[in-house]
């Protein structure tokens, strides 16, 4: 299943904290007209590089939907720094 | 092929067993199959999902920690896109390496070998401890 949700939460001292949710498939959405071109440059360099397009696209999809429970939690003193992936 | 019947076969290939013998064998290997199948159904529940990295350190004084979880599938993913990399790549890749005074062949990393690669990580477990840091790295 492809990540739905990525949530970034930074805490700095003084107990402030920032907490942002990124909705993944809007955004996807949103940016579907680069998406398309990125997806085009990315098949002409497969070809120069003798790659299988259909296997790389493929792969790279499934790398893209193995990201959910991907979690990063950075603390350093009393500023942390959260980012995950659901 | 399960290990056992190509051991059978391989001995009815070379004559050390008539085949009436090897099928006799490769029924009663059957006939154990299901308990063995039993056995690997209690594996998953307990099979680990995640890779850990967590490292603690104090600097200065001040503690810090990184903690990353990664999904195995995540890194099984990885190594399936890694099979794709170019000959040429790899060779730059091998050049440099050997610059650093690491003389490891990457051509010689096969996809089969990556995949069980990943597949034993689930066992891993590898603790460095310093005087201010600490690293861990597990999978759950």
């Amino acid at each position: 299943m492809m990540p739905q949700l990525l949530t970034v939460r930074v805490t700095r001292p003084h107990g402030r904290s920032v907490r942002i949710w990124v909705p993944v498939i809007p955004i996807v959405l949103l940016l579907a007209p680069l998406l398309i071109l990125a997806a085009a440059a990315a098949a002409v360099a497969c070809l120069m590089c003798r790659v299988r397009v259909g296997l790389a696209f493929g792969n790279g999809w499934r790398l893209f939907c193995a990201l959910p429970g991907t979690r990063i939690d950075i603390r350093e003193g009393p500023t942390t720094v959260l980012v995950s992936i659901r | 092929m399960n290990q056992q019947r190509k051991y059978v076969l391989e001995m009815l290939a070379e004559g050390q067993v008539t085949p009436e013998e090897a099928e006799r064998l490769i029924t009663a290997l059957e006939r154990d199959q299901p308990s063995v199948a039993a056995d690997s159904e209690v594996g998953p529940k307990g099979k680990a999902r995640y890779l850990h990295v967590v490292v603690d350190s104090t600097e200065d004084d001040k503690p810090s920690r990184v903690n990353v979880r990664v999904p195995l599938q995540l890194l099984r993913a990885g190594v399936r896109l890694a099979a794709l990399i170019p000959p040429q790549a790899l060779a730059h890749a091998n050049a440099e390496l050997n610059r650093s005074g690491i003389p490891f062949d990457l051509t010689q990393l096969k996809p089969d070998q990556l995949q069980a690669l990943t597949e034993q990580l689930e066992e891993l477990t590898v603790e460095v401890d310093e005087p201010d840091t600490t690293v861990r790295i597990f999978c759950e």
